[in-house]
């Protein structure tokens, strides 16, 4: 659906519009700015108004409309620094072309060109608008006579509040824009004009200028002393803003980042002229603060305060003539700013005894009849939040001041009679106080905080407890609730009758199960723990035919655990008769499954089997028989994974669509990377079979590993696969044996995977690279021959290699130490005649069935010839590799 | 200190939307500051039906709250002001300055000049105060001396000029905009050099001035050995001072009888020059000083032009004006009640009225038998009242059958022996399809009556303006006028077979 869209009929005729015309385009843009900008239309609004400023035939308060509308929205109106800068000049223009008559235009017009710079981000030293109109505003701020452009001389005096204003707002955005101002202004508020707007736009320039200009090293005298008359036809100094432009600085700092700032501060050391300077300026806009409304009253000192703040040679017992005149008024921003001035200095304006009067004044007006609610509560907010002058507490956290004594809080107890929010504030305060209460009675008051405290509890669960009131009321227990668990987790006496209370309001109205399962997820185990065992006993002792049945079954949900379950599932097996719905069911198997995630039990397989068969609804009996197949199959710890929200699925998917992602991220094979390296070991031989040791490094911590196995073209026989309990990064783990199986004796790739369990519980599955079985790993020695028999032994084997066999002979090129060492590390095993270091031969069985002999004999220079002879034609290729592959690593 | 947006928003329940934005200001210059100032932590001022929709679901104004929502109804949403983070678009704006006030909602944006996450302290945002400043400013406006819809509509109509004059490019500048109203209409007249920025012009005319003691005394009494009753009195003094002269000084004395209660907890008008240090420490909250400060009460000030609240007080008087006893007793199938009031003697015995108000909520007695048709009972919630059978030895009863409620109507005076009373039986229906008046506190037998009465020209506490302590340094002897006047408010005497709610203070 589109917003409502202008398309009225004038504007085909492309001329001016009409006023009612006008005025249903302004009010279709309000309607929605987003979806009148968003039609073809709306890019026209910005030139068509600015054409239209100067239309003639247009009444001047459709004029006023427009511009209005352009104060408000000049980011859509003209959305670029170009645009803006466009926008300004014409507005400028405008505003010079009016006749010399009483107009409501100018104003707004200096209004609007000064907005529309600043929000479109074209004010700059490059900007012709902006340099056409700084000098203009200070012109009309400083009375200057501009000629009869500028109105009739009864409009002077409100341009000049107008033009103050402006450069107000250009001096914020821009800060040190009127550095070079600074003696003109102080002139002008010593002299004529109105006080409050020079007074505000002094102490703002005043500020930023100390702050610049201890970057940019301008004196400060010199500036507060400078030129009286306004800087006209001259170029506007920009120089102060290029230093303030990278840092817009807070005009009122909140706290803690002025912290950081003071640092900053503290290196300004004025010289002695230009603290007394300063001083002087200061006290001259302190002085006149009585003329000044009070919001305007409040924004000085905010502004001084910070200015001043850990500046050499300006004592803040300039305000202090203040403050006992704003300490007596009821007014909100004057106190807040006397706070912010306690903030700011401290022990150097507020001795403890001030202190004290401060926070008496504070505690008053907190709960002063005459004053309206959100008045009280923030000045609670400030009670808790309060500068002191030595604060105790951690910074940042709401804690009682130390000289408010309980008895000074007494009027500060909350009644069942408060408002919600009060209510709270006021409970807040009393838990603060119950918690300081712990280590000293308080003496002299009617009542204890802790007394006050459980009768206010017990109030709000009655009041909760109210057959068919308002949720608000139920919402404010729980939250008042929470507000107590927090503030008062280690106090078991304060506990305990809250527990016991919203028991008794669970009993009173189970439809209240959900606060009770938000609560539980909120609170700690110090509440939480005994809310839940009592919830479920409470639940559980029904007949379980009871009308809130599909509340307690959401209750127990929640508290169902491993305790007391024979009671619980009783309850569940009487409630099962009663569930006849299908949202009753699924609560029903909801609590089923809560029991199986803290790890069923027997009673539990019964319950389940019965559902699934007594169930009336199929997709409950298919539920309950999921959760028996789940309960029967899974150890605990998995069933728990099982069960767990799933971690895959978003947060905001429905519980149907959770529930099965979860089961299917638990009870799926998770593909994983992989989490072991694997490589072949040195060789051992034993036994009839070849044997490749394998070794498992560990990269992560994982159990019940099992390796599978599979051989590239079955010239094996099939591996069986290996397991191991259990697997850490940084434990040494046994090699593995893997025997091998050979149909024909050849060198294989062998396909590993691995499945194994993470410590969540999910189960895994990586494919590992592939590990290579070379020939050599496949050789066996005969069996040794008895003493003095090898010769003979060898010679037979030798020659019963023909006629089926084959015979080669290889040439090996030999090392300078010649043969010896080669036959001692690659064929020791196997020699079965040996004549050293000229003459070795060597048999060598290769499974399944299959010999193959060598002779070799040390050669005149570097080599040996071997005559090779084997029973297997396939072998020869392989073992002429073999040689020649050894005779290469020489 | 700057404000980035205002609204007002009329609160509309059973509507659709359940409320109407009836003006709204944006102020993109403080936009473009918030911009810098927040950084990452920026969220963009919405659009005005966004900005209703997350407002009114925050403040738990839509209608529907039949379901437990969690980001409405957790436990852990805790608001203790009434500022608020709006969640719009997936990004929360904060601070949110709201109130409800005579079914409109005030709101407005402060600025924050620094980053947002984590959040400052309230306390240390320098724009939370004024934009509170502000929208009483506009709450002030709207409802002074406004009688009905109509004028309510012209003053809305008003408010986006008014707003341009008082608050032009989002920092306020004066907070009563009827001054912001004058200055517009004095705009013409040149103003002399030192003239307040709180004073639009300058008054032409006879001088006078006019002062009023209004107080207002609050009771809860309980008619318990365990429980203290208590009563406070809270005054007002409002001025309207018609002075020719830029700064006028004037000084009124509040003085109090020999006997009379010391006025605590004074609060003043800004445009009061100086406080005398008693009268600043003289407070309820600390039983600190006995020798409570007992006047005269001097309070030099400068007036504005308008009427205003020159200064707020409380005291503590030695009796409530009122003693009352209230007795409800459930008797089978109906209730019998007994009232008895008192009125102290040293009272001023001469009312403009004085009402007794008996009322009864469905929430009330609810194990008690309710009579459906004639011989035919059970228990439940009470419906209107079907019989009423009664004595009072003064006055006369009304009763309003449907609202359930029982007013006795004392007059202007009570008889000589002070001491009147009422007893008699009620008789119930049951709860009939529509909605009977419910009340949070009145469970079971927990019940109240409650007093309405006002007495002209007395205040409890004796305090008076001297009209000869009334000092003027101005042109002109002016004519000066004093009034006062007592009003009850929160006058509850409560059931005392039955627990009731305690207040402290």
């Amino acid at each position: 659906m589109r917003g409502p869209c202008w398309n009225g009929p004038a504007r085909l005729t492309m001329g001016p519009l009409s006023r009612e015309a006008w005025a249903q385009r302004l009010a279709a843009f309000r309607a929605s700015p987003s979806a009148f900008m968003a039609d073809p239309e709306g890019e026209d609004l910005g030139r068509d108004l600015l054409s239209d400023l100067r239309n003639e035939k247009l009444s001047e308060q459709t004029k006023v409309s427009l511009l209005v509308l352009s104060l408000e929205y000049p980011v859509q109106l003209w959305p670029d620094a170009p645009a803006a800068e466009v926008a300004a000049t014409s507005l400028l223009d405008t505003l010079v072309l009016l006749p010399p008559r009483l107009s409501a235009l100018r104003r707004l017009l200096l209004l609007a060109a000064t907005t529309a710079l600043v929000a479109g981000g074209a004010l700059g030293p490059t900007s012709g608008a902006s340099c056409r109109l700084l000098p203009l505003l200070l012109g009309l701020a400083s009375g200057s006579d501009l000629g009869p452009g500028f109105g009739p001389t009864s409009e002077q005096r409100s341009l000049q509040a107008t033009a103050c204003e402006c450069l107000r707002e250009l001096e914020s955005c821009k800060p040190g824009l009127l550095g070079g101002a600074l003696g003109l202004l102080r002139g002008l508020l010593g002299q004529a004009g109105p006080v409050q707007p020079f007074s505000l736009l002094l102490a703002l320039a005043l500020r930023n200028t100390l702050l610049v200009q201890s970057r940019a090293g301008a004196g400060l005298r010199g500036l507060l002393m400078a030129g009286i008359s306004p800087t006209r036809g001259g170029p506007w100094d920009w120089t102060l803003v290029e230093e303030g432009d990278a840092h817009l600085q807070p005009q009122a700092p909140s706290w803690p980042a002025a912290e950081e700032g003071e640092r900053g501060l503290e290196a300004r050391e004025p010289s002695p002229e230009e603290a007394r300077e300063l001083r002087a300026a200061v006290a001259q806009l302190l002085d006149t603060t009585y003329l000044l409304t009070p919001v305007a009253q409040a924004q000085l000192l905010w502004l001084l305060g910070w200015a001043l703040r850990g500046l050499q040679g300006q004592p803040p017992a300039l305000f202090k003539p203040q403050l006992v005149r704003l300490l007596g008024t009821a007014q909100l921003t004057l106190l807040h700013a006397v706070l912010a001035l306690k903030a700011a200095f401290g022990e150097a304006l507020f001795t403890a005894q001030d202190e004290a009067l401060l926070l008496r004044r504070l505690t008053l007006a907190a709960q002063h009849p005459a004053l309206p609610l959100p008045t009280h509560l923030f000045y609670l907010h400030c009670l808790l939040s309060f500068p002191e002058n030595w604060p105790l507490g951690l910074e940042g956290e709401e804690a009682a001041p130390l000289l408010l004594r309980p008895q000074l809080c007494h009027g500060l107890l909350p009644s069942l009679l408060h408002d919600r929010m009060a209510l709270l504030a006021r409970l807040h305060l009393l838990c603060l106080l119950c918690a300081e209460d712990e280590e000293e009675e308080e003496k002299g008051l009617v009542q204890s905080p802790r007394g006050s405290l459980e009768e206010l509890m017990a109030g709000l669960q009655q009041r909760a407890a109210l057959e068919g009131g308002p949720r608000a009321l139920a919402t404010l227990c729980f939250q008042a609730s929470y507000l107590v668990a927090c503030c008062l987790a280690g106090q078991p006496t304060v506990l305990t009758p809250l527990i016991h209370g919203l028991a008794q309001l669970y009993r009173a109205r189970p439809v209240l199960a959900p606060h009770f399962v938000d609560l539980l997820d909120q609170v700690g185990p110090e509440l939480g723990e005994p809310l839940r065992a009592l919830l479920r006993q409470e639940v559980v002792s029904r007949p379980g035919r009871d009308e809130a049945l599909c509340w307690h079954l959401q209750m127990l949900a929640k508290v169902a655990d491993g305790s007391a379950q024979s009671a619980t599932l009783s309850f569940l097996q009487a409630a099962a008769a009663h569930c006849t719905g299908w949202d009753l069911q699924q609560a029903l198997l909801r609590v089923c499954r809560a029991l199986l995630q803290v790890g069923g039990g027997d009673g539990l397989a019964d319950l389940l089997q019965a559902l699934a068969r007594q169930l009336e609804d199929p997709d409950g009996r298919d539920h309950a028989r999921l959760y028996y197949i789940l309960l029967a199959h899974l150890a605990g710890p998995k069933l728990g994974v099982a069960l767990a929200p799933s971690l895959t699925a978003p947060a905001l998917a429905s519980s149907l669509v959770a529930e099965n992602q979860g089961f299917a991220a638990a009870l799926m094979v998770q593909e994983a990377p992989a989490p072991i390296r694997l490589s072949v070991g040195s060789r051992e031989i034993k036994g009839p079979l070849p044997v490749l040791q394998l070794q498992v490094e560990a990269l992560e911590p994982i159990y019940s590993l099992e390796l599978r196995f599979r051989v590239e073209g079955q010239i094996y026989a099939p591996l069986d696969a290996v397991h191991m309990p259990c697997l850490c990064p940084g434990r040494p783990a046994h090699p593995l044996l893997l025997p091998l199986q050979p149909r024909r004796p050849a060198p294989a790739r062998l396909d590993v995977h691995a499945l194994y369990t993470v410590p969540t519980g999910l189960t895994c599955h990586a494919h590992l690279p592939p590990l290579s079985v070379n020939f050599s790993d496949l050789f066996l020695p005969f069996p040794h021959p008895p003493e003095g028999t090898g010769p003979g032994f060898f010679e037979e084997l030798w020659h019963s290699c023909l006629p089926e066999g084959a015979e080669s002979r290889v040439w090996c090129p030999l090392g300078p130490q010649g043969l010896e060492p080669l036959v001692s590390h690659h064929l020791e095993p196997f020699v079965m005649v040996a004549q050293p270091p000229t003459s070795y031969c060597v048999a060598i069985r290769l499974p399944p069935n299959s010999r193959l002999l060598l002779r070799l004999e040390a050669a005149q220079g570097d080599g040996a010839s071997v005559a090779l002879r084997t029973d297997d034609w396939a072998v020869l290729p392989l073992a002429g590799d073999y040689l020649r592959g050894l005779s290469a690593a020489v | 200190m700057a404000q980035r947006a205002v609204w007002l928003i009329s609160h509309e329940p059973r509507t659709a939307l359940c409320g109407t934005v009836r003006f709204s200001r944006r102020y993109p210059t403080v936009e473009k500051r918030a911009r810098v100032f927040n950084g990452a932590s920026y969220v963009s001022i919405p659009e005005d039906g966004p900005f209703l929709k997350a407002l009114l679901f925050e403040l738990r104004l839509l209608d529907d709250d039949k379901d437990f929502v969690e980001s409405r109804d957790s436990c852990s949403r805790i608001n203790k002001t009434s500022i608020y983070g709006l969640p719009i678009g997936g990004e929360e704006l904060w601070p949110v300055v709201a109130f409800l006030k005579s079914g409109m909602i005030y709101a407005c944006v402060p600025l924050v000049e620094q980053t947002l996450s984590p959040r400052p302290p309230l306390i240390s945002i320098s724009g939370i105060s004024q934009g509170f400043e502000l929208l009483f400013g506009i709450q002030d406006f709207l409802y002074s001396g406004q009688k009905n819809d109509t004028e309510l509509s012209i003053k809305l109509s008003q408010l986006p000029d008014l707003l341009l004059q008082a608050c032009p490019f989002g920092t306020i500048l004066d907070a009563n905009l009827q001054n912001a109203l004058d200055n517009i209409h004095f705009a013409s007249v040149t103003q002399p050099q030192k003239q307040p920025a709180w004073k639009a012009g300058t008054y032409k005319g006879k001088p006078q001035v006019s002062i009023s003691i209004t107080e207002k005394v609050k009771s809860m009494q309980y008619d318990k050995q365990d429980i203290a009753d208590t009563w406070q009195v809270v005054g007002t003094v409002t001025c309207k001072c018609d002075l020719e002269g830029i700064m006028p000084n004037v000084t009124i004395s509040l003085s109090l009888p020999t006997n009379g209660s010391p006025l605590q907890d004074v609060l003043v008008h800004p445009c009061v020059t100086s406080l005398d240090s008693a009268i600043l420490t003289s407070s309820s909250i600390d039983a600190m000083d006995d020798s409570a400060f007992s006047g005269p009460y001097k309070f030099p000030f400068t007036p504005p032009l308008e009427s205003f609240n020159l200064c707020y007080y409380t005291s503590q008087v030695p009796v409530p004006p009122i003693l009352g006893f209230y007795q409800v007793k459930e008797e089978e199938i109906q209730l019998r009640i007994t009232v008895n009031l008192k009125l102290h003697e040293s009272v001023k015995n001469n009312f403009e009225f004085c009402e007794a108000h008996i009322p009864f909520y469905n929430s009330n007695f609810s194990s008690f038998c309710i009579q459906v048709k004639p011989n035919c009972q059970r228990p439940g919630e009470l419906g209107p009242i079907t019989h009423l059978e009664y004595k009072v030895s003064f006055g006369q009863l009304e009763v309003f059958r449907e609202k359930s409620l029982l007013v006795w109507i004392i007059g202007q005076k009570f008889p000589k022996s002070m001491e009147i009373s009422l007893s008699g039986t009620v008789t119930f229906g049951a709860r009939s399809q529509e909605k009977q008046p419910f009340d949070p506190i009145c469970i079971g037998g927990t019940a109240y009556l409650k007093l309405h009465f006002r007495i002209l020209d007395y205040t409890l506490t004796g305090c008076y303006a001297d009209q000869h302590s009334v000092q003027v340094f101005a042109s002109g002897k002016p004519k000066i006028s004093a009034h006062r006047k007592l009003i009850s408010s929160d006058y509850y005497i409560w059931n005392s077979k039955a627990p009731a709610p305690v207040t402290y203070g």
